[in-house]
């Protein structure tokens, strides 16, 4: 009779630690559906300078490229008061990077996927600022990308870089993980592994 | 003895269970250790575009080096390649020498040598076969400069300008440093970042 119990424990013990291991590797199950209003529905963008800068449909939006500064960037990552309680991606590409553009499909289909899930998703392009109306639009509109779209207008680039990461040297692509604090949590330069992005990601949101 | 052996067996199972989870929780987050300012860089043999072989030792100049890690494919790299040659032409004589690093992956020995051929670099460029020099200084981007003293001493690390475009160029910090290094006083900005093309490791 001991033995069955000790038998019983034995295995009760090797049940938890497999599910631990398989619940640090799974997605958790998608939230259910409509907690979070798919898109952007954010209606007004703070920048460095403080204006309010309206964004359209998710459409149009797509062809809309917001201007910041690095005072700007730093707001983005900030979020203002009240607005910290969702995770965010931050994705620094341009349109001159290969590997960028090559990972964008994935990053949007990302977007898709989690937005209506509670991920904020910003990227940031750091072309020429003369690109604003014509290159950057246009890819973004090509990717069918619906995530709000800014563009780095910065003469020094140190600042900015440093407002999302002191570690990070400026390399592009480059992805950004906040979690609902503001931590970096994961972080990733050169063309991101969906499968580990998307890791990160269910773990930024399974935490409160 | 039985119920030890049982207890001690679930212990260990929640023990690697803990582990697991706290090895998983820290993957994220990646930190390389990049080589700092103030240490020696060992010196290295890596063969340029026609396959020679060459040390730091080799290559260096009598004042300084300016290793540079380059790429043929890179917009920011080839943005900068006039103020590259320009910098291994002005400094060359006066005794720091200009070497380009290739670190990535794709770019083979052969479109290095017709890259350089087209852009007009004089200077020797390596290539980093299995990038393990971009690994050891933790080289992330191209262009981005390592420059050692006389003595192989890193003295400063990052990016040439602060701007791709040569008429936004406000700041100069690898000139800066380099002459500096000439004039014998220590490098007063020892690091300086600038967006640039990951490099593609193997």
């Amino acid at each position: 009779m001991k033995r069955s119990a000790y038998t019983l424990v034995l295995i009760l013990s090797l049940g938890i630690f497999v599910t631990s291991i398989a619940t640090a590797q799974q997605q958790p199950a998608a939230p259910s559906a409509g907690t979070r209003p798919a898109g952007n529905t954010s209606k007004g963008t703070i920048n460095g300078g403080g204006a309010v800068v309206t964004t359209g449909p998710a459409v149009a939006a797509s062809a809309m490229v917001q201007e910041v500064d690095a005072a700007g960037v730093k707001k983005l990552l900030t979020r203002g008061e009240g607005a910290t309680a969702r995770p965010l991606l931050l994705n620094v590409w341009a349109t001159w990077c290969g590997p960028c553009r090559e990972e964008f499909p994935d990053l949007v289909k990302l977007d898709e996927d989690y937005r209506p899930r509670g991920l904020d998703f910003y990227t940031l392009s750091v072309d020429d600022v003369a690109e604003i109306k014509t290159a950057v639009p246009a890819f973004l509109q090509q990717m069918r990308a619906r995530m709000p779209a800014y563009l780095l207008n910065a003469p020094e680039p140190m600042e900015a870089i440093n407002h999302i990461d002191t570690a990070w040297g400026g390399e592009v692509p480059a992805t950004f993980l906040f979690d609902r604090h503001g931590q970096l949590v994961f972080k990733h330069s050169g063309r991101i592994k969906p499968d580990e992005l998307r890791a990160a990601i269910d773990k930024a949101l399974a935490e409160k | 003895m039985k119920k030890f052996s049982a207890l001690a067996v679930s212990f260990v199972f929640a023990i690697v269970a803990m582990a697991a989870l706290s090895v998983k929780a820290e993957a994220g987050v990646e930190n390389s250790e990049p080589i700092t300012i103030g240490s020696v860089v060992e010196d290295f043999k890596l063969p340029d575009a026609a396959g020679k072989e060459h040390t730091l030792g080799s290559l260096k100049g009598g004042k300084g080096t300016a290793l540079i890690f380059v790429s043929t494919g890179c917009p920011v790299s080839n943005a900068y390649n006039e103020r590259m040659e320009k910098l291994a032409q002005d400094f060359k004589a006066r005794g720091i020498h200009v070497v380009g690093i290739n670190s990535n992956v794709a770019e083979t020995p052969e479109m290095i040598m017709a890259h350089a051929a087209q852009s007009k670099l004089t200077f020797p460029i390596l290539k980093d076969k299995g990038n393990r020099l971009a690994d050891r200084l933790g080289a992330q981007r191209t262009p981005e400069v390592y420059l050692l003293d006389a003595s192989n001493k890193l003295v400063y690390q990052g990016r040439i300008d602060n701007a791709q475009n040569p008429q936004m160029v406000a700041t100069s910090e690898l000139r800066s440093a380099m002459e500096e290094i000439l004039s014998g006083k220590p490098v007063s900005q020892t690091q300086a970042k600038a967006f640039g093309c990951s490099i593609k490791r193997g």
